[in-house]
């Protein structure tokens, strides 16, 4: 049998992005890549690119492009796919089995003391069209120790499956989520942020390849088509002496399918000089399952729904990552940041039904250098 | 959600002298990369990528997220 290999793609996390200019708009650009290669045989290279122009002191566009090349080899649960695919992946063979190309166009206005933000951003594979707007905003007060920000995004997705299955109740994705957040200089070595996030989906919201096989039956994966949740936050860094800083963040996540989940991410930095900082970062993740998802062998083929990707399961994972940041000189146009990281989960008799292996382990990589004229 | 809203406005209130904690001179710290909540960019982009598709959960973070067929 061959398999079917869930997985994976690119990105665009605009939080960082945006930060970039938000204080301080800025004329830059930057190239990057980022890898990303796991246990079960898949490996991303993603190349990067960014160039933020202003056109006065107020006002600034930009555009991003991500490129996802992505190699998926065959697993131990899948069919015979004869199209290739990020999740209907074949082994064994030459090139790429799928590119993403992730274009965002922005723009955004700061004058000392708001900053908004908005743009959209495309996202093109080979079974999935995906398009989205975001807005944020940001308010500084109290002589900028206290910055209050709402953000709001909105996708509307489509999914063409390699398969030409007839999605229900359709095959459009929706998802939205608003973001409420709170930072605070606490001291002028310590400040603090509280996040909440709102988020909602709708349409088909499962896999569109993994399926149940059992007793002689097999159902495609089949997920309620609306899903609530709420996540809380808070952040927080704390500088222990003129060398060294801790970071520190912890969430809480909860939604209508009963998924909860604890992270909790801390990473201490050093800077070995003027030029170099460098650190270590450890990460916990846990959560408990949909209240759909069964046991393996322990569906029937009359359940509303069935479930076997690991994501609806119970498991915890890990990461360890070595960050680093070099710049030339104090006042370099030039910063080169660079970070390794290992991650895996804890072992689930789902991962293992699907991928073969009892867990999954992978390693990730970026590497960026960023330019202001 | 309400309490939040509540922080937010007294916050916006004006009502709020005692959170200017620190001066402007005093912020020297806070420019520097690792006093950042989260010091490399790229690895922030990345990270938010592959959590968002190997866990069941998303948010607390603040940014937007695009959408892609491997979730």
């Amino acid at each position: 049998m061959q398999v079917i290999k869930s997985f994976f793609v690119g990105i665009l996390l605009l939080t960082p992005f945006l930060k970039t200019y938000a204080s301080s708009l800025k004329d830059s650009a930057s190239v990057g890549i980022n890898t990303y290669s796991d246990s079960s045989d898949v490996t991303v290279y993603s190349p990067t690119f960014s160039l933020m122009k202003t056109l006065s002191k107020n006002l600034l566009v930009g555009f991003s492009m991500r490129i996802d090349a992505i190699t998926a080899a065959s697993i131990t649960n899948g069919g015979s796919p004869v199209i290739a695919d990020t999740v209907v992946g074949a082994s064994a063979k030459e090139g790429f089995d799928e590119m993403r190309y992730a274009p965002t166009f922005l723009m955004a206005y700061e004058d000392g003391e708001n900053a908004v933000s908005g743009g959209f951003y495309l996202s093109t594979e080979n079974d999935y069209d995906g398009k989205a707007i975001f807005l944020n905003y940001v308010r500084q007060l109290n002589e900028e120790n206290t910055a209050v920000g709402i953000g709001i995004s909105q996708s509307d997705d489509t999914w063409s499956p390699v398969t030409h299955r007839v999605l229900v109740p359709n095959n459009s994705r929706k998802e939205g989520k608003i973001d409420i957040s709170v930072n605070q200089l606490i001291s002028p070595t310590a400040s603090i942020q509280f996040v909440y996030s709102k988020l909602w989906s709708e349409g088909f919201l499962s896999s569109t390849y993994h399926y149940v096989l059992q007793d002689g039956f097999a159902k495609f994966e089949k997920y309620p088509s609306t899903r609530s949740g709420d996540a809380f936050a808070v952040k927080g860094v704390n500088l222990l002496s003129d060398e060294n800083s801790i970071n520190y963040a912890y969430r809480y996540y909860t939604d209508d399918w009963d998924i909860s989940s604890h992270t909790l991410n801390v990473e201490w930095m050093h800077e070995f000089n003027s030029k170099l900082t460098s650190g270590i970062r450890v990460r916990y993740y846990t959560q408990s399952k949909a209240n759909f998802s069964k046991e393996l062998g322990t569906y029937s083929a009359t359940d509303p729904y069935f479930a076997i990707d690991y994501r609806t399961s119970a498991f915890d994972s890990y990461d360890l990552g070595i960050p680093f940041i070099y710049k030339p000189s104090p006042t370099s146009q030039y910063k080169f940041t660079a970070s390794v990281d290992l991650y895996q989960t804890s072992n689930n008799a789902n991962i293992k039904s699907w991928h073969g292996d009892s867990n999954i382990q992978a390693i990730y990589t970026t590497l960026k250098v960023d330019y202001e004229f | 959600m309400q309490y939040l809203v509540l922080i937010a406005l007294l916050l916006l209130s004006g009502c709020s002298e005692r959170l200017v904690r620190v001066m402007p001179y005093e912020k020297e710290y806070f420019a520097q990369d690792k006093m950042r909540l989260s010091p490399v960019d790229a690895r922030a982009e990345q990270e938010g990528h592959i959590f968002l598709i190997r866990e069941a959960s998303a948010g607390g973070d603040s940014s937007f997220q695009g959408g892609c067929g491997c979730r």
